[in-house]
């Protein structure tokens, strides 16, 4: 046999010369440009915000009465597999926290940490919990230390907001670095 | 002997054995709650309940004996459904709030439950509950009934073995709650052994409460510097950061006990008034240098110091380690060439002399053990409950089982007291006339046996007549004591080193010990010291009539009186003070003040700035005890290590390194590298620690062993005058002033050692500030009651203070414990005068509270 031989009929002689296939294509992306986005526009616009189930940033919890939950038991620390978790106990008797043991540190590594979620898991008191925050990218390293007073903050997801939705969102920048704002009020599903 | 079989294992076991501890031996693990090894057995938690094969009902394992032929199950159904139901009602009552108690990860409940427990309760009622919040006892202890399972370890430790008696139990069946009588401050030693034996969280510690968590905790096997006991302890540090000393079960003599000073005296080390850098003294004020600057001034120093024919002089504590005391006796005789050399200033040099002689110390050590093996025990010389603590918890525990007649001899009332067959109360500094006068009646009895006697002319300055002006005790006490001996086969006598405060007879010892010994009795003769180290001090031969290995020997060295005499004169060039206040020891505080301004350059090394150091030229920062490795021999001879565990603050150096360098320094030669290398070097020079492996001293130690031919020792050596060189008898002489009616003596306090503790802020917050302790009688009849501010006037200095009573204590003496900076008792001393007298005056007015009993 020598060289290749090309069954070529009228049709397809037609085909080509008028360019089909790629109108064909090219009105396929021009039909998507009519239909609904499904892309979702993070960080500008939109965030996604993770289910309860979610294991992010760690938060501290307080009680209704507004107590700190955390009595520095160190069993966080002690089932830590990556030992980033550093806890310092110490005595209060000011009625800050449920008993008169808090913690006087409470700090975590996230350049360590893997969220595995053991420590919520070993937390007698229900105080610690993998939050929904997962924004965690940032220049410095020792940002990345996390302390009891920064985790006691308030979220800015509510423990109650079920999640799973896409919300409205807007990206800001400071000196700090970036931070996606979301504005709850406006939901969406991505499905 | 017995065999029994244990779990179908057939071993062979001492009669009388338990069948917890012949179960133990087998290898079988029976858990324990209210059993302890060392206190008496109570049974009541029953979780050691065993199945002994013919017995309808299960044992308590911790209470039966074995018998020959038994046979025991410790893992049937039955033995492990009841063990867990016993747990589970240990736990019905007890609040799972393990998160937050201090126990937490150490504690036998948590430990037994997991291993052997059930893992649900069916118990739905409310738990029993005493308080809400915690009960303070005391500075260092902190109790929470509510975490109580009755165990009793607590009340049976403070009962048998502490003898303070302040815990007992309350109520009945589930409501029992061990506690003190009042919910308040406990008048009890502090010393937190109940914390130690408690198994659970009721009982913590209060300056390690919520510090840390048992696993964040490392730690290393340490000896405690403060008394001559010796004691293993335990220093657990997170972080570097030094949190609780604790004490091992399984290690050394004290095994779980420990005194206040030793469980509670450690936060001087990171205390803020530590000086870490070396100091010169740069126009009248002290200016911190680099080491290199401040061993130039020191090289540069002595020579000009030196010329003209100057003294040198050293003088270092008894609390340094054996390597570094032989590194100082070495710099001071090889680099310095002087004898001038003395181990702590409050002593006579010659009556250290005669001490270490006729106690013979050169015959090697004694176990504290084999040392309370005996059917007799004499006490003298020593406030034993207070100088040393755990010689005293150790005494009682020993003897509440066993036939031992305890004697005690000493001007202050001790709490060993109601342990004791007789005590004796006798005036300060009488200590070696009592011996004679024991020693007196022994010979009168069997005076055909004693023919041989040497030194028995000695005796004829004693009789009947002279013995109560002499002593202040009648004849009929020395006549009972002595019964006690001729009628024991094994005697111990145990001294104290009061009778070094001023030469006091201590030959009397010797003739009694060898008329005992003639009669064919077991004496062993026991040193009870109150510096951690100050047998090893002798041993090194830091003393100006002792060579290293007790060479004694009369030489033309100057112990510290002579030094600081010399000094006043203006014949000392360079002083060298190693760790020792001589300011604030000196029995003599204006004069030695008056001395060291005259000492053409001072050198001191300690880890404060104290009042010697404050007049230093150059001052060197040395360690702690735990920044530096060593070895301690304590009163028994007992070698221990000392292991560094934290690095030295700030540029502080280990002692031997500084006394290394100085030696280094003027004399390029004298190198030492390593602890180790001045042990090996030690072990040469010293033949009674050749067999003494550096690496493996364990929690036991090693006791030195006697440097004589055949395992003999020496003994006293022959030809040595028994007498010591300078007799300073005032006191007797003196008619008693009526101005001045109270003798003063001066000690240890039980919550303080020299004056280091004052820097642990925990022992200061157990006594704070100085105290006067008379006796009950005196004050009632000035109308002083305990608490209240009285004036101790002497006629050369004054103080107040607040009163505490003794009611044993001899009338007519009033104690000033030596470790308080406000109140420097040496100030009321004379120089070469004894024991001061004072006058007290009551201060009423001062503190209208604080009256009423006791």
């Amino acid at each position: 046999m020598n060289g290749n031989h090309y069954n070529l009929n009228l049709k397809d002689i037609l085909k080509k010369v008028f360019f089909v296939d790629l109108i064909q294509g090219l009105f396929i992306t021009f039909n998507y440009t009519f239909s609904k986005t499904i892309t979702l526009r993070y960080p500008d616009e939109e965030k996604w915000i993770p289910y309860r189930r979610f294991r992010g940033l760690h938060t501290l919890n307080r009680n209704k009465e507004g107590k700190e939950l955390c009595v520095g038991c160190e069993l966080c620390q002690k089932s830590c597999p990556t030992q980033c978790i550093t806890v310092v106990p110490m005595q209060d008797k000011t009625g800050k926290g449920i008993a008169d043991r808090i913690a006087y540190r409470w700090e975590i590594n996230l350049l360590r940490c893997m969220f595995c979620g053991l420590c919520e898991d070993a937390c007698p008191t229900e105080a610690l919990k993998l939050g929904r925050e997962y924004e965690l990218a940032n220049t410095s390293m020792q940002r990345s230390l996390w302390t009891k007073e920064e985790l006691l903050a308030a979220q800015e997801i509510p423990v109650e907001f079920d999640g799973g939705v896409i919300v409205r969102a807007r990206l800001e920048r400071d000196d700090k670095g970036l931070k996606v704002i979301p504005d709850m009020s406006v939901q969406k599903r991505w499905w | 002997m017995a065999t029994v079989k244990i779990n179908g294992k057939e071993i062979t076991v001492e009669d009388g054995t338990l069948i917890l501890e012949a179960a133990k031996g087998a290898g079988f693990d029976i858990p324990t709650m209210c059993y302890h090894a060392r206190l008496s057995k109570l049974a009541s938690c029953r979780v050691c309940l065993v199945e002994i094969v013919g017995q309808k009902k299960l044992q308590p394992s911790c209470v039966t004996p074995v018998m020959h032929g038994m046979e025991v199950l410790t893992e049937s159904p039955v033995v492990k459904s009841a063990r867990s139901s016993m747990i589970e009602l240990l736990l019905a009552n007890h609040p799972l709030d393990c998160p937050v108690c201090d126990k937490g990860g150490e504690c036998e409940l948590q430990d037994v439950t997991f291993k052997f427990g059930p893992r649900n309760s069916p118990f739905g009622e409310r738990k029993r509950r005493f308080h809400e919040e915690d009960y303070i006892l005391s500075p260092v202890i902190i109790q929470n009934i509510n975490r109580c399972i009755q165990c009793k370890r607590c009340v049976r430790i403070c009962d048998e073995v502490v003898g303070a008696s302040v815990l007992g139990s309350i109520e009945r069946g589930a409501k029992t709650g061990e506690t003190s009588f009042v919910k308040e401050y406990l008048d009890c030693d502090h010393c937190g052994n109940c914390i130690e034996v408690c198994p659970v969280g009721s009982l913590m510690s209060r300056p390690y409460r919520y510090q840390s968590r048992p696993w964040d905790l490392k730690g290393v096997d340490t000896v405690c510097t403060y008394c001559g006991t010796g004691c293993q302890l335990t220093v657990q540090a997170r972080n570097g950061e030094i949190l609780r000393v604790i004490s091992k079960p399984d290690k050394g003599i004290n095994n779980e006990t420990l005194c206040a000073r030793g469980r509670f005296g450690y936060s001087f080390i990171n205390s803020h008034e530590r000086f870490v850098t070396p100091m010169i003294r740069k126009g009248g004020t002290l200016e911190p240098v680099p080491w290199n600057e401040a061993l130039k001034a020191i090289k540069d120093g002595l020579t000009e110091a030196m010329k003209d024919g100057r003294k040198t002089g050293g003088i270092a504590s008894g609390r340094l380690s054996n390597e570094e005391l032989y590194l100082f006796q070495k710099l001071m005789r090889g680099v310095f060439k002087t004898n001038n050399i003395d181990s702590g200033s409050r002593w006579n040099t010659g009556a250290v002399k005669s001490f270490a002689n006729v106690m013979e110390l050169n015959k090697g050590g004694i176990s504290v053990y084999d040392a309370l093996n005996a059917d007799t025990l004499f006490i003298i010389g020593s406030s034993i409950s207070d100088e040393n603590p755990i010689t005293d918890y150790l005494i009682r525990r020993l003897s509440r089982n066993k036939k031992m007649n305890i004697i005690i001899a000493s001007p202050r009332g001790l709490k060993l007291d109601s342990s004791a067959t007789l005590s004796l109360r006798h005036r300060p500094a009488a200590e070696g006339d009592i011996l004679g006068g024991i020693a007196k009646v022994i010979y009168d009895k069997n005076m055909d046996k004693l023919k041989d006697l040497t030194g028995k002319e000695h005796l004829k300055n004693i009789s009947r007549e002279n013995i109560p002006d002499l002593t202040w005790t009648d004849w009929s006490s020395i006549e009972s004591v002595s019964g006690f001996m001729l009628s024991a086969n094994s005697i111990t006598i145990a001294v104290g080193n009061d009778v070094l405060r001023g030469p006091s007879r201590i030959e009397s010892m010797h003739i009694l010990a060898e008329a005992l010994r003639l009669l064919g009795k077991d004496v062993k003769l026991f040193p009870v010291f109150d510096r951690a180290n100050q047998r090893g001090a002798w041993e090194m031969g830091v003393h100006p009539d002792i060579l290293p290995g007790y060479s004694f020997r009369d030489g033309d060295g100057l112990g510290s009186e002579g030094i600081i005499d010399a000094a006043s004169r203006g014949e000392v060039g360079a002083l060298y003070v190693v760790g020792e206040d001589i300011v604030s020891d000196f029995p003599d505080g204006g004069f030695v003040r008056e001395a060291l301004r005259q000492v053409k350059f001072l050198i001191v090394q300690d880890i404060f700035l104290t009042e010697t150091a404050k007049m230093a030229h150059v001052v060197l920062p040395g360690a702690s005890f735990v920044e530096k490795d060593g070895t301690f021999t304590n009163q028994e001879g007992r070698v221990q290590r000392l292991r560094k565990f934290i690095e030295p603050q700030g540029d502080a150096k280990a002692d031997w390194e500084i006394i290394a360098s100085i030696g280094e320094a003027v004399e390029p030669s004298f190198h030492y590298g390593s602890v180790s290398d001045i042990f090996k070097e030690i072990k040469g020079a010293v033949p009674m620690y050749r067999g003494i492996d550096f690496e493996g001293l364990d929690g036991n130690g090693a006791i030195v062993k006697g440097s004589g031919i055949g395992g003999q020792g020496a003994g006293v050596v022959a030809g040595f005058s028994l007498r010591p060189k300078s007799e300073v008898r005032s006191q007797e002489q003196e008619t008693p002033d009526p101005e001045y009616p109270f003798i003063l003596i001066t000690g240890n306090h039980l919550y303080h050692s020299g004056r280091l503790s004052l820097k642990a802020d925990t022992l200061r917050d157990i006594l704070p500030e100085a105290v006067v302790e008379m006796n009950e009688e005196d004050a009632k009849a000035m109308g002083v009651s305990k608490g209240d501010k009285v004036k101790v006037k002497g006629d050369r200095y004054e103080a107040t203070l607040t009163a505490h009573i003794n009611k044993r204590s001899v009338r007519g003496v009033v104690f000033i414990p030596e470790n308080f900076t406000d109140v420097p008792v040496n100030m009321f001393f004379t120089k070469g005068k004894g024991f001061p007298r004072v006058k007290v005056l009551p201060l009423s007015s001062l503190s209208p509270q604080g009256r009423g009993p006791g």
